[in-house]
């Protein structure tokens, strides 16, 4: 006998309001319909109604957590609009505080992973861990959520001391190394929770156009930062980790991964740091009239902006965001079909879901 | 061989003249509609990204982009729409059969801008429920 259970929006195993609907037998379930739209907030209209630089503070606010990667998507587009070009070493900042991004990013999931799987030592641990990444954050920007770092044509602040910011990064690459990774890749409990559970194959996620780590994770391994280079990213020595399995456990070890990389970018990005100036010196800023297209690989995949502006205007026409969730999240249903309903709410944690960023 | 996405242009006839602007390129097919250019964008392994929606000013209709990846390069191909049918709804080729990835855009535009997509439910609204469609992101209608 099918019978339905409702998941959401308000739910203790979701941490933002979202549903799924699922189709369930005895245990098993056999589909799932998700419905979003319980944070829709107008930010794209909004934006239609703000100057250049009210824009970039409205889309810092789509995501809580990858704040900076919104800014920067949108300060790249209208660099191409209006042909402004940040100074090396803006550039190099901006790859420092979106790695720094990934790495808070990447550590929040291991966490709330954690504790979905009933692992709350380790959602702690990793907690602690965020605290520290956002010290440094703090350090660079003076902010811990959304650091109001990017601007058109380069950054608002400089790193004065890049060589303190390394020695903070060592530390926080020590612990991840020595702690958090090894549980998530070797420890036979939390294996167990994600090995062949969730599974969504490379051609189903082709078909749906993930991104990203779950992407990644599915075999499909694209990473704009090596692949469409922005701001100095290909000056940095880096490995695009790729699994097969397409399981929790791909996802996993793909982000597990991804923090090691993160950390030799990081290294590689403070230790050249070019100098010079952070942005430009005329402030003037004119945009012509026309549309625009800006990516940037988030923490849980391809962003995109498409700006368009009319000459003269003071405010936008249109700002559209395509963000990395919403071009993961129909994959869920996939993935939960054929699964046990308790394992649902690890499976739809680890695409590391973003409902702020997915409603806008 | 030269990769394709240095050879755009050559490659993608769909009439129109292609414009590359800082590193992705546009076009507006004066030949070929959504489907066709969705049909020739899978058979060379493109990925569709998403659909950027425009109202356009005085009841001008919606500018519709689709923005395609072919081998990390952007592709946009502008459509407009003009076509309405009852109670200034617009329509527009839906590519969801073609291409799984579009449909949540779908029914967002769906719900946003009041564009009817042929060929494919949009109903129940999946966003917000029991409202008309284009109450979000249109201006008031006339």
């Amino acid at each position: 006998m099918k019978y339905n259970v409702p998941m959401g929006p308000y739910h203790p195993a979701l941490e933002e309001p979202y549903r799924l609907d699922l189709v369930c037998e005895r245990e098993t379930v056999k589909d799932a319909h998700l419905r979003i739209g319980f944070n829709f907030r107008g930010i794209e209209r909004l934006a239609e109604s703000r100057n250049y630089i009210q824009v970039i503070a409205l889309m810092e606010r789509v995501c809580g957590i990858c704040s900076n990667i919104h800014t920067l998507s949108i300060c790249q587009a209208a660099e191409r609009l209006t042909g402004i070009e940040p100074p090396p070493r803006a550039n190099y900042i901006r790859v420092v505080m979106a790695e720094l991004e990934r790495l808070h990013s990447h550590v929040l999931w291991a966490g709330i992973a954690g504790k979905v799987m009933g692992f709350k030592t380790m959602f702690m641990t990793c907690f602690a861990l965020r605290e520290k990444i956002m010290d440094i954050l703090e350090a660079i920007s003076g902010n811990r959520v959304n650091y109001a770092m990017n601007r058109v044509g380069g950054v608002n602040r400089d790193i004065e001391d890049p060589a303190a910011i390394l020695r903070m990064v060592e530390e926080i690459e020590r612990e991840m190394t020595r702690v958090v990774i090894p549980v998530f890749t070797t420890n036979r409990s939390a294996l167990s929770r994600c090995e062949g559970v969730g599974v969504l194959t490379h051609e189903r996620a082709v078909a749906c156009g993930v991104v990203g780590p779950t992407a990644r994770a599915s075999g499909a391994g694209q990473d704009l930062r090596r692949d469409a280079p922005y701001a100095a990213y290909a000056e940095m020595d880096f490995n695009v980790p790729v699994e097969s399995g397409g399981d929790v456990k791909a996802r996993l070890v793909v982000r597990a991964l991804e923090i090691v990389e993160s950390c030799r970018i990081l290294r590689q990005a403070l230790a050249k740091l070019p100098s010079g100036p952070i942005h430009p010196e005329d402030e003037d800023v004119e945009f012509p009239s026309g549309s625009a297209v800006s990516r940037v690989e988030a923490p849980r995949g391809e962003v995109l902006y498409c700006i368009s502006w009319e000459e003269d205007n003071e405010n936008p026409t249109r700002v559209h965001v395509r963000t990395p969730t919403y071009a993961n999240m129909p994959a869920i249903r996939w993935m939960v079909t054929g699964a046990r309903l308790a394992d649902t709410p690890l499976i739809q944690a680890s695409i590391d879901p973003c409902y702020s960023c997915t409603d806008r | 061989m030269t990769p394709i996405a240095e050879r755009i242009p050559e490659t993608f006839d769909f009439g129109g003249t292609w414009e590359e602007k800082s590193g992705s390129w546009w076009l507006v097919p004066e030949a070929a509609g959504p489907r066709d250019v969705a049909r020739a964008m899978l058979a060379h392994g493109a990925r569709f990204i998403t659909i950027t929606a425009t109202e356009l000013a005085d009841g001008g209709g919606v500018r519709m982009d689709y923005h395609w990846d072919l081998d990390c390069t952007v592709l946009t191909f502008t459509f407009t729409i003009r076509d309405k049918t009852a109670e200034s709804v617009y329509t527009a080729e839906s590519i969801y059969d073609l291409s799984e990835a579009a449909n949540w855009i779908e029914r967002e535009i769906h719900e946003y801008f009041a564009v009817e997509f042929t060929g494919r439910e949009c109903e129940p609204l999946f966003l917000r429920a029991g409202q008309t469609p284009g109450v979000n992101l249109r201006e008031e209608d006339e």
